[in-house]
């Protein structure tokens, strides 16, 4: 993706060297063309959408990203279309003062989702951490597809009870 | 005994990493800085450079993790500094080990048709033959576990040690090695559930954990983290 997000067909990649991944992969090596040192030529990935949940963003598209981005700049600029998925929207303004936090510029975001908790059970630094029970019982009960069936249900009730929709 | 085994493997002054899903590697890092390492630095895939979190997790992605960190260094980051050589010790996990230090974090079975897939291990290809020296670790030990061939190489490369609730292996002339086992197990023991021929004759007990480092161990740990890996126990309190 960070090929896809330079606008190049590859990324040279140093590594994976007695790994079966480039073979069953089909990376190519190349040479560097002014030294003898071989690179796997990795193959962009361009989606055709990002989703990113991010805490903050306004109605426009520009996203705030606070503590660490992860990838979210990389897949945003890999993507050919991008939705950002918000805890809160905010004015432009209230962005604009400190534009150095707005990781994704509203020019490539197709589309603003308001959806508080859309990150649960994992997290949305720093409004909520990884509910780690959560988690655990997603493990339990989907193993079994009645098992994640129940799962899905709770959550869902969960969620509606949350945003005061139909239980 | 894991988590100090792991801990005394990092060395005072080195740049360590650690990943994701490696709750024992973090609770080991966090120790050895505490103890005999003050100035190795950590970076973990958090996004932290020394950071200093109020409470460890055993989600190692948490962004939290991050916190008390001066800088923020992410994941493009951390991959561009792997391939320049930054990173003196690297902790990675493996579904499979092999005698000559292979790992597997791709399939159990053939690669087009695998009994069992894996989320993937594309870190560890890259990380593995870039990084100085990688300590493997497996909160398992069993015929399963450690094979003469792996199914599967996912990375290949500079593999230092691995350590297991059983012992402590060291990659010596091309093959992993027992340098010690530790004193809740046997030589025997080690032996019969490790799918490779091991050489266990003389090899030495794992000094037990000392007073400092245990009580070191709950002050950075107080939640048990460190028990999330063993299956059917979580960490006690949040």
């Amino acid at each position: 993706m960070r090929a896809a997000s330079f606008g190049i067909p590859f990324q040279p990649v140093p590594g994976l060297t007695g790994s079966d991944v480039p073979a069953t992969s089909g990376f190519a090596r190349i040479k560097d063309p002014y030294s003898d040192q071989w690179l796997y030529a990795v193959p962009a990935i361009r989606p055709d959408w990002a989703v990113v949940h991010v805490p903050a963003a306004d109605a426009r598209g520009n996203a705030r990203v606070l503590g660490t981005p992860f990838w979210d700049r990389v897949i945003t600029r890999a993507a050919r279309r991008v939705i950002v998925v918000a805890e809160e929207i905010v004015p432009s303004a209230e962005l604009a003062r400190q534009p150095e936090l707005t990781a994704i510029p509203e020019l490539f975001v197709e589309a603003v989702v308001h959806l508080p908790g859309g990150a649960r059970p994992t997290s949305c630094y720093p409004l909520y951490g990884v509910d780690e029970a959560a988690v655990w019982r997603y493990l339990e009960l989907s193993r079994t597809p009645d098992g994640l069936a129940c799962y899905l249900a709770e959550t869902a009730a969960l969620d509606h009870a949350a945003s005061g929709g139909p239980a | 005994m894991m988590a100090v085994a792991l801990a005394r493997l990092v060395g005072d002054g080195e740049t360590v990493f650690v990943g994701v899903n490696s709750p024992l590697p973090l609770v080991a890092a966090t120790l050895a800085r505490r103890l005999h390492a003050p100035d190795a630095t950590l970076i973990t895939i958090a996004g932290g450079v020394n950071a200093t979190p109020a409470r460890l997790s055993a989600a190692t992605t948490a962004a939290g993790l991050a916190e008390g960190s001066a800088s923020i260094f992410d994941n493009a980051d951390f991959y561009d500094f792997v391939a320049r050589g930054g990173i003196d010790l690297a902790f990675l996990g493996a579904a499979q080990v092999d005698a000559a230090g292979h790992l597997n974090t791709s399939v159990i079975g053939p690669h087009e048709r695998p009994t069992v897939r894996f989320p993937g291990g594309g870190g560890a290809a890259f990380i593995l033959p870039l990084a100085g020296r990688t300590v493997v670790w497996r909160a398992s030990h069993s015929r399963r576990v450690f094979v003469e061939r792996v199914d599967f190489v996912t990375a290949s490369g500079r593999l230092d040690r691995v350590v297991t609730p059983l012992c402590v292996f060291r990659m010596d002339g091309g093959r992993l090695e027992v340098e010690s086992v530790h004193p809740s197990s046997t030589a025997g023991e080690v032996a019969r559930e490790t799918g490779f021929p091991v050489h266990t004759s003389g090899v030495p007990s794992t000094a037990p954990p000392s007073e400092a480092e245990l009580t070191a161990l709950r002050e950075v740990d107080p939640d048990g983290v460190r028990a999330a890996e063993f299956s059917g126990q979580r960490p006690a309190s949040r």
